[in-house]
């Protein structure tokens, strides 16, 4: 065997189950498609209930991954093909994605970026800002090394002049490698819900609502405009307008389910933007808050004594005047249930958490089931979580439902152990 | 001290510190300072370009100290020791100074103030860096044991674990039966599997595990040692056993909030909790009775024990999560009973979250009525003349006063802490605000408790279902085997140590020491203090009562902090705006 454990997504999940792996002494194999490690979580502002910078909890993470003696990475990284060897070990195909440049010689001096003329819109900051075609992911990206995407590149060579590395090298194909691997553990996460999939909102239309992922962004450390502002004309806003179940707890969307994160991100943020924005107000229209974790209720409690306002009520559409303020159309259910209208300058819209299942594809022999929402099975809740339809394939975190970041960390060192357990299987059968 | 070489790195914390602090100033000022090499800023220290920033000027400039003014070395502390060590050079010369918890985001209000304490703090730890020596961790061969407190789903689950990786568990159970709740239940959600069985599976595989040794009637009764090597006493019936484990689970599970006489009607015929009408319906044979008579209409009250007002004596603030979903699952079981039974549900916020929105809708369509009310106007039970009459504004309907006339109330009841005093007493573990078990952070450590070595898992955490129990119990037995598998832990060195020389030994510093860890032995003839490394937690107790002054602190000796003291009272000029 190569590797006791492959791991496929380097999120929080990933990470947390290859360091849990690591240290138990096992040898574990991290894949990543994308640039860089951290996932979603390291692009947060901060995070609910201790209101902890989500940066400073994760870069510790990916930097202990990284350098972890008994983990390898390999990042911008494709997964092909899963098909399991007579021992019951996996046989891996991966495509590892050519960067354009030495990876060794890179010193993530930004000089290409600064060369580079191509503009495209900026995936990490989730279309905020644009980002070059030569490019570091972000400032805390691991590895911090340099990326040509290639898709958008004119090759004009600028960045070549520009490198004083001469790392930039055009000639880089994509590379087949193979591995043997004892055990399997999906944590490629989620995807966010598509806010234009509900045009009743008008997001894509209306510049003046964002999702809550942008006003994560807007409110990061690394926040692009170092202020809170709307996209229209940049203004400052005032009166801000939270839209819960965007997408969720929704026939209308096909998707039934609770996202269990939006509820506490929406109180989060509110806190957040009372420190920024003193003097905005801050709007939730909700179904039912679901503070149900530990700490969650007393921070429910503690948004809306700071002046929150709360709203029950679903938002049936919105409407944008020629100022760019946004007309709300809500049943305020609490108080007679009479239709009304209210008008904010900003509304972001709290979506949900949706399956990314990508991955079942590369499963070739035996399949990996679904659940009724889409999200990768578990077979057994009661005493095997994290245990999927293949014997010895593990899911951990958000691939196998959405969840919040505490849980996700449980549920990534529960399915870290499963996959201990079936690798010391393995080891004694082949004895 | 001459001839040292320091490095000395500013972190904006991107904005966190800089936002308050003029990092640059900070910057310009420590530079100046005897000794200092390197002295930058940067804005995020702890990113990996930070780190490999650092590790370069060490090697460059051959540095033999580095200071990070950045957060908390609750977060960071081991991450830069890790990049000095990276760096070739000795973790215990790395020293972390505390910008963030300590000065920025204490002093938003006066940012002058907070840049000239800045300056201060950063003096201080460049100091403390010019009196700073190699350390070498202190090794613990550890044991391949681990003693689980709980024998419920979630102990259980973690012993058979732990035994599948070749290691020992000792389960202690309270109860004369193992199991805990999940036993006494015969339908749980989401796989309407039952409890028991559940239970008889996981008492099998347990059975067929020669390395599982399961006690019951049984408490812990005193720990000593340390991570790694713990001698625990367990008292099981009359017998008192001795074992030697590696690190402790503690799985002791939650209790039931009990209400009070007269809280929703509670104590009159027909008012019941939760668990015990689950009980009742899953015993049921084709139709639900109560008393011999037939049920017909039966209304939930929620939030019983969860969620209350501050203020209130031993208030639960708290909400116990499992309840709105274990409640939408009773009332589908109901209507499978009987489909024409009547079912209020007066709530007030429903979280069935995540995939258990599946349970609502389908109470919902299974005819479940639901009601909402106010935080503030909770429904009012009555009894008279022998019928339940339940009256409630109900929100959703214009605030209109409804009142049913009801079989059965059921108190929809939170998961509360179970007895956790003495457990918490012998393991020097930390309850929290809600009184259950606190873990180290709910992101970077979620199974952890202060105490190395020992672990959390489960309801006794805070509410969970047997499910989600199963997955902290996991992750627990998980970093019990990262812990353990390895063989061997390492110890801070930051610990006492005695000058023999210097020693006359009086006894006082052994009078001193909470943990006993100090005794007496022989040096040249002569009785001295020493000092046992594994025990010892550097509280630095016996420092001061030693008349000799024979007794320092490595990592906090007492030549460190008269440097810092001085770094801290030292003249400078900061402009004032």
């Amino acid at each position: 065997m190569d590797y006791d454990v492959l791991v496929i997504g380097a999120g929080i999940a990933g990470e947390e189950a290859s360091l849990s792996l690591g240290e138990m002494g096992y040898k574990v194999l991290l894949v990543e498609k994308g640039p860089s490690i951290g996932g979603k979580m390291v692009l947060l502002s901060k995070t609910f209930p201790t209101l902890d910078c989500a940066s400073c909890i994760s870069t510790p993470k990916m930097a202990a991954t990284y350098h972890h003696p008994n983990i390898t990475l390999m990042t911008y990284a494709d997964i092909k093909e899963v098909t399991r060897n007579k021992d019951g070990s996996f046989k891996v195909r991966l495509l590892q994605k050519p960067r354009y440049i030495n990876e060794a010689a890179c010193t993530a001096c930004q000089e290409c970026e600064k060369s580079c003329p191509v503009m495209v819109p900026d995936e990490f900051n989730f279309g905020l800002t644009v980002r070059k075609a030569a490019y570091i992911p972000f400032s805390t990206a691991i590895p911090t090394k340099a990326v040509i995407d290639i898709d958008n590149c004119i090759l004009c060579g600028l960045c070549e002049k520009a490198c004083p590395a001469s790392c930039i090298d055009f000639t880089q194909l994509p590379r087949e490698v193979e591995f043997t691997v004892g055990s399997v553990i999906i944590s490629t996460g989620f995807e966010l819900f598509d806010a234009e999939k509900k045009p009743a909102y008008g997001y894509g239309r209306y510049k003046n609502v964002i999702t809550a992922m942008q006003m994560e962004r807007l409110l990061a450390p690394t926040r692009p405009y170092n202020t809170v502002l709307r996209l229209s004309d940049g203004k400052v806003p005032d009166n801000i307008a939270y839209v819960l179940c965007a997408g969720s707890r929704d026939n209308t969307v096909e998707n039934k389910i609770c996202s269990r994160v939006c509820c506490m991100y929406s109180l989060k943020q509110a806190q957040l933007l009372m420190g920024v924005l003193p003097l905005a107000d801050i709007t939730l229209y909700y179904m039912d808050i679901r503070a149900f974790g530990k700490g969650y209720e007393e921070f429910y409690q503690q948004t809306k004594t700071m002046g929150t306002n709360l709203v029950k009520g679903r938002i049936g559409k919105i409407d944008e005047k020629e100022n760019g303020n946004l007309i709300l159309h809500y049943e305020d259910i609490d108080n007679g249930a009479v239709k009304k209208q209210a008008e904010h300058d900003l509304v972001v819209l709290a979506v949900g958490l949706v399956p990314n299942t990508e991955i079942t594809e590369v499963f070739k022999e035996d399949k990996l089931l679904l659940d009724d929402s889409h999200f990768i099975k578990e077979i057994d809740e009661d005493l095997h979580p994290g245990k999927t339809s293949i014997d010895g394939v593990f899911v951990a975190g958000t691939s196998s439902g959405p969840m919040d970041i505490p849980d996700t960390i449980i549920h990534a060192a529960a399915a870290a152990g499963h996959a201990a357990v079936h690798v010391e299987k393995l080891k004694k059968g082949s004895q | 001290m001459k001839g040292r070489r320091i490095g000395v790195y500013i972190c904006h914390c991107g904005g966190n510190i800089s936002d308050y602090v003029d990092v640059e100033k900070v910057r310009e000022a420590v530079s100046k300072e005897e000794g200092v090499v390197v002295a930058k800023t940067t804005m995020f220290a702890c990113s990996d370009s930070g780190q490999q920033e650092i590790i370069d000027d060490v090697k460059a400039q051959n540095l033999d100290g580095v200071v990070v003014a950045s957060c908390s070395p609750k977060l960071h502390l081991y991450t830069f020791r890790g990049v000095a060590a990276r760096a070739g050079l000795n973790p215990y010369q790395y020293i972390q100074v505390n910008l963030r918890e300590q000065d920025s985001w204490a002093h938003t209000d006066d940012q002058e103030g907070a840049t000239e304490k800045g300056i201060r703090l950063v003096l201080a730890g460049i100091k403390k860096a010019k009196f700073s020596t190699a350390l070498e961790p202190i090794v613990i061969n550890t044991k391949r044991s681990v003693l689980i407190i709980g024998a419920g789903i979630a102990g259980l689950r973690a012993a058979i674990f732990l035994a599948d990786l070749g290691m020992d568990a000792f389960l202690v159970e309270k109860e004369a039966e193992a199991g805990g709740w999940v036993r006494k239940f015969k339908r749980l959600y989401p796989q309407e599997k039952s409890g028991e069985e559940i239970i008889k599976e996981l008492l099998e595989e347990v059975s067929k595990r020669e390395n599982i040794t399961l006690f019951t009637e049984a408490a812990l009764v005193e720990k000593t040692g340390y991570v790694g090597d713990f001698n625990v006493k367990i008292k099981a019936k009359e017998d008192v056993i001795s074992l030697n484990v590696g690190a402790v689970i503690v799985a002791s599970g939650f209790d039931m909030y009990k209400p009070k006489e007269g809280e929703y009607g509670y104590g009159a015929e027909g008012v019941v909790t939760l668990p015990e009408f689950k009980q009742m319906v899953e015993a049921s044979d084709g139709k639900l009775t109560y008393n011999g008579k037939e049920v017909k209409n039966i209304a939930y009250i929620y939030c019983v024990g969860a969620r209350q007002k501050p203020g209130v004596e031993n208030a639960n603030v708290y909400c116990s999560r499992y309840c709105c979903n274990a409640a939408l699952h009773t009332s589908i079981l109901v209507s499978e009973i009987d489909p024409s039974i009547t079912q209020f549900h007066l709530y007030r916020d429903i979280r069935s979250y995540g995939k258990y929105e599946l349970l609502y809708e389908e109470a919902a369509k299974k005819g479940a009525t639901f009601v909402r009310f106010g935080d503030d106007e909770p429904p009012q039970v009555e009894k008279s003349d022998g019928n339940l009459q339940v009256r409630v504004k109900d929100l959703l309907t214009a605030s209109q006063e409804v009142e049913m006339e009801v079989d059965l109330v059921v108190l929809v009841t939170a998961m509360i802490p179970n007895k956790t005093e003495a457990i918490a007493s012998i393991l020097k573990i930390p309850i929290g605000r809600d009184r259950f078990f606190n873990e180290i952070h709910p992101k970077l450590r979620p199974v952890e408790t202060v105490i190395n070595g020992v672990f959390i898992a489960g309801a006794c955490q805070f509410p969970r279902n047997s499910s989600e129990a199963v997955v902290s119990s996991l992750a627990a037995a998980s970093k019990s085997a990262a812990l353990l598998l390895k063989g061997y832990t390492e110890l801070e060195p930051s610990v006492a140590t005695v000058n023999s020389e210097k020693c006359k030994w009086c006894g006082l510093c052994e009078e001193a020491c909470p943990y006993s860890a100090i005794e007496k032995t022989e040096f040249e003839g002569r009785e001295v203090a020493t000092v046992n490394r594994a025990l010892c937690k550097g509280c630095g107790a016996c420092v001061p009562v030693c008349p000799e002054g024979a007794i320092d602190i490595e990592w906090y000796t007492d030549a460190q902090i008269r440097a810092m003291i001085e770094g801290l009272a030292k003249e400078i000029e900061v402009a004032r705006v």
